[in-house]
């Protein structure tokens, strides 16, 4: 996976449109099984969604020390993916704005598998002030 | 789920769930980067957005979601054609209780087949709204 050095994650520098790590993972029966027990799901079909795509894809070329908070997510589903099987991710930054003064990064990825199914297709909207939170919501601590 | 004529108003199956530290740290165990993150650490959470807790990952209210779509649409539906979008609104954390709901707000035929749009909300155990948002599915 990421052989490279990290880069220092620089919000005015990044580039709408830049691609991000492309990597592979076997996806095994035990993180599906660990990701329906964590939501109480049996029949839940796609891990993907705690494996992170995106987040993954930007933190395997950016070391990012500011961090963020996730303030929505778009996910398209195509294909369940198939335990055993190996799953290909490419990643990209689709956007980035201000709004309300507060930075906003939007990463997405796109996973298919080893035999070539679309699986999903995943955005995040990060917010790049994350201590806006705790001011918000704990402002006590 | 039915047929393609779903009545606008339609409610989807409603689904709740707890969320514990346990249940937050499973999640983020599926991972494929060990990484500490303001889901997994306590004191990077501190750090990081000044809270006492850990917050549960949003992605953790898009697969409550999910479920309420799959139940309503069916997986071979929903597996195949389906998006959740959410805006998440306030954090979630250990010990809340998740309740998703939904209706059916709208319809349009698209090349595959009829885009059903359902409204999408999110309530933790006060009733207060911790993400909201739409999901579609094609039938």
């Amino acid at each position: 996976m990421a052989e490279q050095p990290l880069k220092i994650l620089d919000y005015d520098k990044l580039e709408i449109g830049e691609e991000l790590g492309s990597y592979e993972y076997v996806l095994t029966q035990e993180m599906l099984d660990n990701f329906r027990a964590s939501i109480d799901d049996p029949e839940a079909c796609f891990p993907t969604l705690a494996v992170k795509h995106d987040a993954t894809a930007l933190n395997m070329v950016y070391n990012d020390t500011t961090g963020g908070v996730n303030a929505g997510n778009e996910v398209e589903f195509f294909n369940p993916p198939i335990p055993g099987k190996k799953i290909f991710v490419k990643g990209r930054i689709a956007d980035k704005y201000l709004r309300r003064d507060k930075p906003y990064l939007v990463i997405e990825a796109t996973a298919t598998d080893e035999d070539g199914r679309l699986l999903e297709r995943l955005k995040t909207y990060q917010m790049k002030k994350p201590d806006e939170v705790g001011k918000k919501w704990h402002p006590q601590a | 789920m039915a047929s393609t004529s779903i009545e606008i108003g339609a409610q989807i199956p409603s689904v709740t769930k707890s969320v514990t530290t346990e249940s937050i740290l499973q999640f983020e165990s599926c991972a494929i980067l060990e990484r500490e993150n303001i889901h997994n650490n306590e004191e990077l959470a501190k750090q990081r957005l000044g809270t006492t807790y850990t917050l549960a990952s949003g992605r953790m209210s898009i697969a409550f979601a999910s479920e309420a779509m799959r139940k309503f649409f069916g997986p071979d539906v929903f597996h195949h054609t389906g998006t959740v979008n959410l805006k998440f609104l306030r954090p979630v954390k250990n010990g809340d209780t998740i309740t998703v709901t939904g209706s059916v707000s709208s319809q349009r035929q698209v090349e595959k087949g009829t885009e059903i749009t359902v409204e999408l909300h999110c309530e933790n155990q006060n009733h207060d709204r911790t993400a909201a948002g739409i999901g579609t599915a094609i039938v």
